[in-house]
């Protein structure tokens, strides 16, 4: 199950006993799906158009139904595109402990997902890796061990 | 000298006795009043106000649309900043579109208060609940000694009480700073604080105050003091989906002809396919209107004896096993996991012309069509089974379910006088009895603008959905709802799930069309879809 296997692969980077005794949570928490929760998911976006860009963050909003991330992406002629990406509602990020002050601006971060439908510059993600393969809004904020 | 030292001594003196006095008064227990089981004022009931506070806290004279008033602040005049002073002038000079009720948007406390809508009163030991007709929104304030969750703004705020001799009192935190005070643009930061205090000077007459506190904006605490009048020539609160109606109104969510409900059934335009005659027989639900004590145990199954019917107090989540994308088993790219929570069939029993509606609903266009998508109430059974919580409210009287996603249902038990034909709810006409353990719940008078799921399932105007909530075990209920739906459907069908209660859980505000980003993004994509169609020469 994807889930199991992306969720593996993440915990395999981290350290630390706090980080394992919180893992048993995160697997019954962590919703590793695409971030659909009041609109069809395949009338916004494109499940053959997967992305994976890297980028600096300029904003995060908490919102519901759901959080959006944004990032200055360069593309190749070195022009800069400000995507946004698509989260879980921010009372599931809520619920986790994830709060507002874990996520800096400035911060830069490889985001995949699957892009709108419209062509616009935006997306849908439930995968935001800091450089280190550390994943945010996954399983459990920074202040319980989680990534930061 | 020494006359103005006595003179302060016995200024002293009699701020003494009447703060002595102010302070027995509300430590008082008043005689007359309605009480509950637990002794506390029954704050119950139907309520709202009747003064123009609504339109500006302060004095003010007449405006087109804006009827004169006098001020209900204490002192007169709100203390501004003098930097906040001018932004509420020029808050009141944009008010036609810088209002957040404008746009529907959540009104925030105090406001909604005392807005020009009723409110219903619920109360439990451990909960107060106000349910507004204003779009629906409601607010959960904790009796039970719990405290609010730090880090996060709502527009609601965050509501925690506790009883003062006869007067409730609630610490309201958590504010977001984009709700006013009233339509003149009187307004406040994220640092407001709201300390409610609810008196009840007679049955009929609760006294309600509310000191606001915000550093950023006022040079000092301040305070107003509005009556609020019980309802009497109104025996229950309707939806006023604010929202919804912007937008029928601006042509933005469009009627669908063949599953809403229309005043007039016989007019010529478009034509209802299916005869209003083929709608299910009214089902008659008898039962005693004797009010039954829910249990005092936290239990879902009743105590050894003592509780008459299941305590269903608390947070729920549906187990829902998919069913917002689908009532069959499916396990799609976007929409996993669904392991089918159809009883009795393997797949829906469609009439034909609902096949093709269905079918039509999941092309990426009809995204937009969705109502949720435009971040309107589920409708029913819907709201049970999206994916977001909802909290149980019980009283003798009662059963009052609160979503997260800001929409409410109010289930008389027992006794219920049915509204009439013409009046259609998103959330139905609700009335529920006691089976033994078992609530069943008969919704009716659906005005047929809800979607199923996000799949797009098909529901009309002509449905009677039967919901049985049934414990279980001690935290767990079995859900079904059976619906029948003759415009839609060949025969009834029914799904099940899990209804699971957290004791710890609570719920928190879902701001969906404050904060809605995807709606334009659908509807780019539906015009460009019926650009297409125009270009290529149909629809």
């Amino acid at each position: 199950m994807t889930v199991r296997r992306r969720m593996g692969a993440r915990v395999q980077g981290w350290s630390g006993a706090i980080v394992r005794s919180v893992f048993g949570l995160a697997m019954l928490m962590v919703v590793d799906l695409p971030a659909r929760a009041h609109h069809s998911f395949s009338a916004e976006f494109d499940i053959n158009k997967p992305i994976k860009l890297t980028g600096t963050i300029t904003e995060v909003r908490w919102s519901n139904p759901h959080s959006w991330i944004y990032i200055d992406v360069k593309d190749d002629s070195g022009k800069v595109v400000n995507w946004a990406f698509e989260m879980q509602p921010a009372n599931a990020l809520y619920r986790r402990g994830w709060r507002p002050a874990d996520v800096a601006a400035g911060t830069v971060v490889t985001v995949e997902g699957w892009a709108s439908r419209s062509g616009s510059p935006t997306a849908n993600t439930n995968t935001v890796m800091l450089s280190d393969g550390r994943r945010l809004f996954a399983g459990a904020p920074p202040a319980e061990g989680g990534a930061r | 000298m020494i006359c103005g030292f006595q003179k302060r001594i016995a200024a002293f003196l009699v701020i003494g006795v009447a703060l002595t006095t102010v302070s027995s008064a509300a430590a008082q227990v008043r005689a007359g009043l309605p009480r509950t089981a637990d002794g506390r004022p029954d704050l119950q009931g139907i309520w709202q106000v009747r003064n123009r506070s609504a339109y500006d806290l302060e004095d003010h004279a007449a405006r087109h649309g804006m009827p004169a008033g006098r001020s209900v602040v204490e002192g007169g005049t709100i203390p501004y900043q003098p930097w906040a002073a001018a932004k509420k002038l020029d808050n009141f000079a944009n008010r036609a579109t810088a209002d957040p009720l404008a746009e529907c948007y959540m009104p925030g406390v105090p406001r909604i208060m005392y807005m020009e809508f009723p409110f219903q009163i619920f109360q439990t030991r451990d909960h107060v609940a106000i349910l507004f007709e204003w779009q629906q929104i409601y607010r959960l304030i904790y009796t039970n000694g719990s405290r609010p969750p730090e880090g996060i703004p709502f527009w609601m705020g965050d509501s925690r009480g506790r009883w003062e001799g006869d007067s409730l009192i609630v610490d309201v935190t958590n504010h977001n700073d984009r709700t006013w005070l009233d339509m003149a643009g009187n307004f406040h930061s994220d640092a407001l604080r709201v300390t409610e205090r609810y008196t009840m000077v007679d049955a009929d007459t609760l006294d309600y105050e509310a000191t606001i506190e915000d550093a950023k904006v006022f040079t000092r605490p301040w305070k107003i003091r509005i009556p609020l009048h019980r309802q009497k020539d109104m025996a229950r609160v309707l939806e006023y989906q604010c929202r919804a109606e912007l937008e029928e109104a601006r042509g933005d969510f469009e009627p669908e002809p063949r599953t809403w409900y229309r005043q007039a059934p016989s007019a010529a335009a478009g034509g209802q396919e299916v005869p209003r005659e083929s709608q299910a027989p009214p089902v008659t639900i008898a039962q005693p209107a004797a009010a039954v004590r829910p249990g005092s145990g936290q239990a879902l199954r009743p105590g050894s004896g003592q509780a008459r019917v299941p305590n269903l107090n608390g947070f729920y989540q549906a187990d829902a096993g998919g069913a917002n994308w689908g009532f069959e088993p499916h396990n799609e790219p976007f929409t996993p996991g669904g392991r089918g929570v159809l009883v009795d069939l393997p797949t829906l029993p469609y009439q034909p012309w609902a096949v093709e509606e269905k079918r039509t609903r999941n092309l990426p266009e009809r995204g937009y069509d969705d109502p949720t998508a435009h971040c309107f109430v589920g409708g029913v059974p819907r709201a049970i089974y999206v994916p977001s919580p909802f909290h149980i409210l019980q009283t003798p009287t009662h059963v009052v379910i609160l979503h997260e996603r800001m929409s409410w249902r109010i289930i008389p038990l027992g006794s219920h006088a049915p509204l009439p034909d013409t009046i259609r709810l998103w959330m139905g006409d609700s009335v529920g009895r006691w089976d033994g353990d078992r609530l069943v719940v008969e919704t009716r008078n659906l005005n047929g603008k809800a979607w199923l799921n996000e799949v797009g399932d098909v529901i009309s105007y002509a449905a009677t959905i039967v919901e049985r909530f049934t414990p279980t075990e001690s935290n767990t209920m079995r859900y079904e709802a059976t619906v029948t739906d003759p415009v839609v459907y060949t025969r009834s069908w029914t799904i099940a799930m899990p209804l699971r209660r957290d004791p710890k859980g609570e719920l928190l505000e879902v701001a969906c069309l404050e904060d809605n980003q995807d709606l334009q993004h659908l509807k780019e994509i539906r015009d460009a879809a019926r650009a297409r169609g125009a270009a290529s020469g149909g629809r």
